[in-house]
C-alpha cells in the first residue's frame, strides 16, 4: 500500500498537469508542455543527485547529446543540408520516426553518461562537481562549433513537433516511473545507504563506485529522453542547454527538496509554474482585470533569490526530503532504545 | 602560428588578470572551503561602476572609485547573507548556492541595464597603443601586466609577512586548529573575502579598459576559464592558484591570438579535457605539493 | 585560588553521551591528569573546555568566569591553550611561523623568542618546514606554540602518543617545568603509571564518570592502577 502512494502522488501531480495543459489555450500550452520536459529533467537529476548525494552540473550534457540525437535524427533528409550545411554525409541520410529518435536520445544519452561516469564516478564532494562541470563545457563547446555533426550555433529547426500534451506527459511518466522503480530495487537502496554513511556502506559491501555509475547511466538516459522530448517541441539552439537550463533545473531539484522523488516532481512543477507564470508576465498577463507587466528577467532573479534562500534556510527543500506516505508514525515501545 | 609582440604582451597581461582572479577565487577557498561561482558577477557588478560613471560624465578616476566601492560593498553583503550561513555546509552546497547568486547578480544586471550593454568609453584611451622601440603594444596591456605583478608582490608580503597574512595560510590547512591556537575566524574570512573584493575589483577595471561594452554576462567566460585554471593549479593554495590562473590566460592569449578561429574555438574543451584529467590523477592540483589530508 | 574549574560538566555528541557529570579544579602551578580507557571522555573533556564539543549541562569556570558556549578562538585568548591529540603543526609552515601562529591569542605584547629557550630543539630549527621534524620535535613544537600564547592553563591531549620511552622523558619534563612557572596543567594520558607520579592528583575516568582519584603515592600500586580501570 505504502509504496503505490509513495509513486502515486508524483504520477497524479504529473498527469493532473497535464489535463490542466489540456484545458487552457494553445498559447499557455506551450508553459505546461516545457514544464512537463523539465519534470523529466528535473527526475532525470534526482535518480542520480538525490540518491548518491554527489553534486553533478554534467547532465545538461546529456540533455544536449538527447536534442542533437532526436534533432539530426528527424530534420527531414530535404531540410537537412539548408539548416546544417556542415553535416557529415552518414547523417545527411540516416532517419528514423518520433518513436524511434526518444528511445535513440535515451540510448545516447545512457552511453555517454556511462562512458563519462567510468572514470568520473571516482570523484565526490567539490571534485565531482567542477569534473562534471567541464563535462557540460565540452559537449557544449563541441556542439556549439563542430557543423560537421549538426546545426552548430543554429536552432534545431524542421524537426517535426510532435511533443504535445500527451507526448511530453508519457515522458515525464516514465522518468517518473523508471525513477521510482531504481530507487525501490537493490541498487538504489544500496545507493542511499552509500549516501547515508558512505563507510558503513561499504563496510557493508556495497561499491559506491558501481553503484554511483549505475545510477548516473540510469539518469543519463532519462536526461536523454528528455532532450528528445524537448527538441519535439520547439526549435532550439545548443545555447539553451547550457548554463541557464543548468541553473533552473538544479533550481527546481534543490527548492523541491533533492531527497525524495516527489520533492522533485514538486519542485520541477511549483518552481516551473512560477517561472512561467513570471515569464508571461515578462510579456504582459491580464489577471483578475489588472495588468501585469514584468520587466525581463523577473523570473530568473525570483528563481535565483528563491533558490539561495531555500539553500540558506531550508537545506531540505519543500518536501524536505520526504516522500507522501500514508504509514502512520511509528511509536517507541517502552524500554526502547 | 604566427605570434606577435602585441599577442604576446596581450596574452601576459591576460595571463596578470587571470592570475588575480584566481588569487581571489583560491583565497577564499582557503578558508571557507568555497568555489565562488558569482565571482565574475562581482567582476560584472564593477564593470557597470566604471560604465555608469562614464556615462554620467564622471571623470575616469572616479569610475574606478565607485568600482571597487560596489564591488566590495557587494563582497561583504554576499559574505553576511550567504557565505556565513552556508559556513557549515557542504562544499558542494556551497558549491550550489553560489551558482545561485551568479544567476541572481546576473538576472539583477539584466533587469536594471537590460542585454545590450553599456560602453565604458572613460577607459578608451588605455586602448590606445604606444610605440616601444618600433613596436605598438596597447597601453592597457602594459598596464595590466604592471598592476598584476604589483598586486601580486604586494599579497606575498600580506601573506608571508603580516599576522593575518599567516593566519589566512594556517586556516587554509587546518581551519580549527588554527581557531583552537586563537585564529580569530570571522576576522580570516572577512579578510579573505575584502582581499578578494580588491582583486576582483582591480580585475573588473583591467578588463573593462580591454572591452570597454559592459554586458551582464561581463567576465562570465572568463570566470570560468579561471575555475579551470585555479583547479589545474592547486585551490588552497596562493602560489599554484595564481600559476595556475597566469598559465591559463597566457595560454589562452597566445593561442587565442595566434591560432586560426576554428582551431581556437576548441580551447573549453582541451581546458576542460586537461581539469577532468587534474582531478582524476591528482585531487589537488597541479603545482600543489601532495600529501595533504583534505581532499577537494 | 582556581585556574579551571568543571562542575557537572555533560557532552554530548547526538544520542551519545560522552560525558556525564564531571566536576574537577586545576589551580595555578598543579598538574591535573585525567587517564582512563578509550572512549572514556577524555578528549570529550579536552574539546568541550575549547568550545569545539556540544557542551548540553554543566558549567566550565576560567578564573571564575565561565566559558560555556565561548568560540574556540574567545576561549584560547581567554587564556587557555590546547596542545590538540596528533599534534596538529602546519606541516607546510616553518617551525616560526608555527610558533607565531601562538601569538594569536597571547594577552600581552612579545614575540616568540622565551619559549625558544626552554625547547633548544625548537630554537634549532626555527626555519625548517615544520613538517620535516621528528615526531618528538613536533610534540616539543606543539607545546611550544600553545606556550607562546603565555596562557593560565595548558591542556594536553595524549601529548606521549607515538613517542620513545626518551623523548617521553622530554615531554614529561618539560611538563613538570611548565608547572614551575605557574601554569595550571590539565593532561590527558594513557600512560597511567607516569602520568601519576607527575600529577598532583590524577583523576580516573572512565564512561564519562570520574571513578576515582589518585595522588603521586598510588603511583607505584599497580594493583590499584589496573582496579582502577577495569573496575
Amino acid at each position: 500500500m505504502r509504496r503505490v502512494v509513495e509513486l502515486a502522488a508524483p504520477v497524479a501531480l504529473v498527469l493532473a498537469t497535464a489535463l490542466l495543459g489540456l484545458a487552457v489555450s494553445t498559447a499557455l500550452q506551450t508553459y505546461f508542455l516545457d514544464t512537463l520536459v523539465k519534470v523529466a529533467i528535473v527526475v532525470a537529476l534526482y535518480v542520480f543527485i538525490g540518491n548518491s548525494g554527489v553534486l553533478s552540473f554534467g547532465h545538461i550534457s546529456f540533455v544536449a547529446l538527447g536534442v542533437w540525437t532526436a534533432g539530426v535524427l528527424t530534420v527531414p533528409e530535404g531540410q537537412k543540408n539548408a539548416i546544417m550545411p556542415g553535416i557529415a554525409h552518414f547523417l545527411l541520410h540516416t532517419n528514423v520516426g518520433n518513436a524511434w529518435s526518444l528511445v535513440l536520445a535515451a540510448a545516447v544519452g545512457l552511453a555517454f553518461a556511462f562512458a563519462v561516469g567510468l572514470p568520473l564516478m571516482r570523484l565526490s564532494g567539490l571534485a565531482a562537481g567542477i569534473a562534471t562541470f567541464g563535462v557540460l563545457e565540452i559537449v557544449n563547446n563541441v556542439l556549439r562549433y563542430d557543423d560537421r555533426i549538426g546545426p552548430g550555433l543554429n536552432a534545431f529547426s524542421s524537426v517535426p513537433e510532435t511533443t504535445g500534451i500527451w507526448q511530453a506527459a508519457i515522458g515525464a511518466l516514465i522518468c517518473v516511473v523508471v525513477a521510482y522503480a531504481y530507487q525501490r530495487s537493490r541498487y538504489g537502496r544500496q545507493l542511499r545507504a552509500t549516501r547515508e554513511d558512505p563507510a558503513a556502506a561499504s563496510a557493508a559491501g556495497i561499491s559506491i563506485y558501481r553503484q554511483r555509475l549505475l545510477a548516473f547511466a540510469v539518469s543519463g538516459a532519462l536526461a536523454g529522453l528528455a532532450g528528445g522530448l524537448y527538441v519535439h517541441l520547439l526549435p532550439i539552439e545548443i545555447d539553451s542547454l547550457y548554463l541557464d537550463l543548468t541553473f533552473i533545473t538544479l533550481a527546481m531539484l534543490v527548492v523541491g527538496g533533492s531527497g525524495s522523488l516527489l520533492g522533485a516532481v514538486v519542485g520541477a512543477l511549483a518552481v516551473g509554474g512560477l517561472d512561467s507564470f513570471l515569464s508571461a508576465a515578462e510579456n504582459g498577463v491580464d489577471i483578475f482585470g489588472w495588468h501585469l507587466n514584468l520587466p525581463t528577467d523577473t523570473s530568473a532573479l525570483t528563481v535565483g533569490a528563491l533558490m539561495a534562500l531555500v539553500l540558506v534556510y531550508r537545506p531540505g527543500g519543500l518536501t524536505g526530503g520526504h516522500e507522501l506516505s500514508l504509514a502512520l508514525p511509528r511509536f517507541r515501545k517502552d524500554g526502547d532504545g | 602560428m604566427t605570434v606577435t609582440w602585441q599577442t604576446l604582451a596581450d596574452a601576459l597581461s591576460l595571463g596578470g588578470i587571470y592570475a588575480l582572479m584566481a588569487v581571489g577565487i583560491g583565497l577564499v577557498f582557503g578558508v571557507l572551503r568555497l568555489v565562488n561561482f558569482a565571482y565574475g558577477q562581482l567582476i560584472m557588478a564593477g564593470a557597470y561602476a566604471i560604465a555608469y560613471a562614464s556615462v554620467w560624465g564622471w571623470p575616469s578616476w572616479a569610475g574606478i572609485l565607485l568600482c571597487f566601492g560596489v564591488v566590495l560593498a557587494l563582497s561583504v553583503l554576499l559574505d553576511r547573507l550567504v557565505f556565513r550561513p552556508l559556513r557549515t555546509h557542504s562544499p558542494a552546497v556551497m558549491l550550489v548556492a553560489t551558482f545561485a547568486i551568479a544567476f541572481l547578480l546576473q538576472s539583477i544586471a539584466v533587469l536594471s541595464f537590460g542585454q545590450l550593454g553599456t560602453v565604458a568609453s572613460t577607459l578608451g584611451p588605455l586602448n590606445q597603443p604606444w610605440d616601444i622601440g618600433g613596436v605598438e603594444i596597447r597601453k592597457i596591456a602594459i598596464v595590466s601586466i604592471v598592476i598584476a605583478a604589483v598586486c601580486l608582490a604586494l599579497l606575498q608580503l600580506l601573506l608571508t609577512r603580516t599576522s593575518v597574512g599567516l593566519q589566512m595560510r594556517a586556516a587554509a590547512m587546518d581551519f580549527r586548529t588554527a581557531r583552537m591556537l586563537g585564529v580569530r575566524a570571522n576576522r580570516v574570512i572577512g579578510g579573505a573575502v575584502l582581499i578578494s573584493g580588491l582583486l576582483a575589483a582591480i580585475s573588473a577595471f583591467m578588463l573593462t579598459a580591454r572591452n570597454p561594452q559592459v554586458t551582464p554576462i561581463f567576465a562570465l567566460d572568463d570566470t570560468i576559464i579561471v575555475l579551470a585554471g585555479v583547479v589545474l593549479g592547486g585551490l588552497n593554495r596562493p602560489i599554484p592558484a595564481t600559476l595556475g590562473g597566469f598559465t591559463i590566460g597566457f595560454a589562452s592569449g597566445i593561442l587565442g591570438g595566434g591560432l586560426p578561429t576554428n582551431q581556437s574555438q576548441y580551447l573549453p574543451t582541451f581546458l576542460f579535457g586537461a581539469v577532468i584529467l587534474v582531478l582524476l590523477v591528482r585531487p589537488n592540483g597541479l603545482f600543489a605539493r601532495g600529501g595533504s589530508e583534505e581532499r577537494l | 585560588m582556581t585556574a579551571l574549574a568543571l562542575d557537572g560538566l555533560r557532552v554530548r555528541y547526538g544520542a551519545v553521551d560522552a560525558v556525564r557529570g564531571l566536576s574537577l579544579e586545576v589551580r595555578p602551578g598543579e598538574i591535573v591528569g585525567l587517564i582512563g580507557p578509550n572512549g572514556a571522555g577524555k578528549s570529550s573533556t579536552l574539546n568541550a573546555v575549547m568550545g569545539s564539543a556540544p557542551v548540553v549541562g554543566g558549567e566550565i569556570r576560567l578564573g571564575g568566569a565561565s566559558l560555556r558556549g565561548r568560540r574556540p578562538e574567545d576561549v584560547a585568548r581567554a587564556g587557555i591553550a590546547l596542545v590538540p591529540e596528533g599534534r596538529r603543526i602546519f606541516a607546510e609552515l616553518s617551525v616560526e611561523e608555527n610558533l607565531r601562529l601562538g601569538l594569536a591569542a597571547r594577552r600581552t605584547p612579545g614575540g616568540i623568542e622565551s619559549v625558544l629557550d626552554f625547547f633548544p630543539v625548537v630554537a634549532e630549527f626555527r626555519h625548517r618546514p615544520a613538517g620535516a621534524l621528528s615526531g618528538g620535535q613536533q610534540q616539543q613544537l606543539a607545546i611550544a606554540r600553545a606556550l607562546v600564547a603565555e596562557p593560565d592553563v595548558l591542556l594536553l591531549d595524549e601529548p606521549s602518543l607515538g613517542l620513545a620511552p626518551r623523548l617521553v622523558d622530554v615531554v614529561f619534563d618539560a611538563l613538570a617545568a611548565i608547572r614551575e612557572r605557574g601554569v595550571a596543567v590539565l593532561l590527558v594520558e594513557q600512560r597511567a603509571q607516569r602520568t601519576v607520579a607527575l600529577a598532583d592528583r590524577t583523576h580516573v575516568l572512565s564512561n564519562g564518570e570520574l571513578r576515582l582519584t589518585l595522588g603521586p603515592e598510588d603511583a607505584d600500586d599497580t594493583e590499584k592502577l589496573v582496579a582502577a580501570y577495569f573496575a
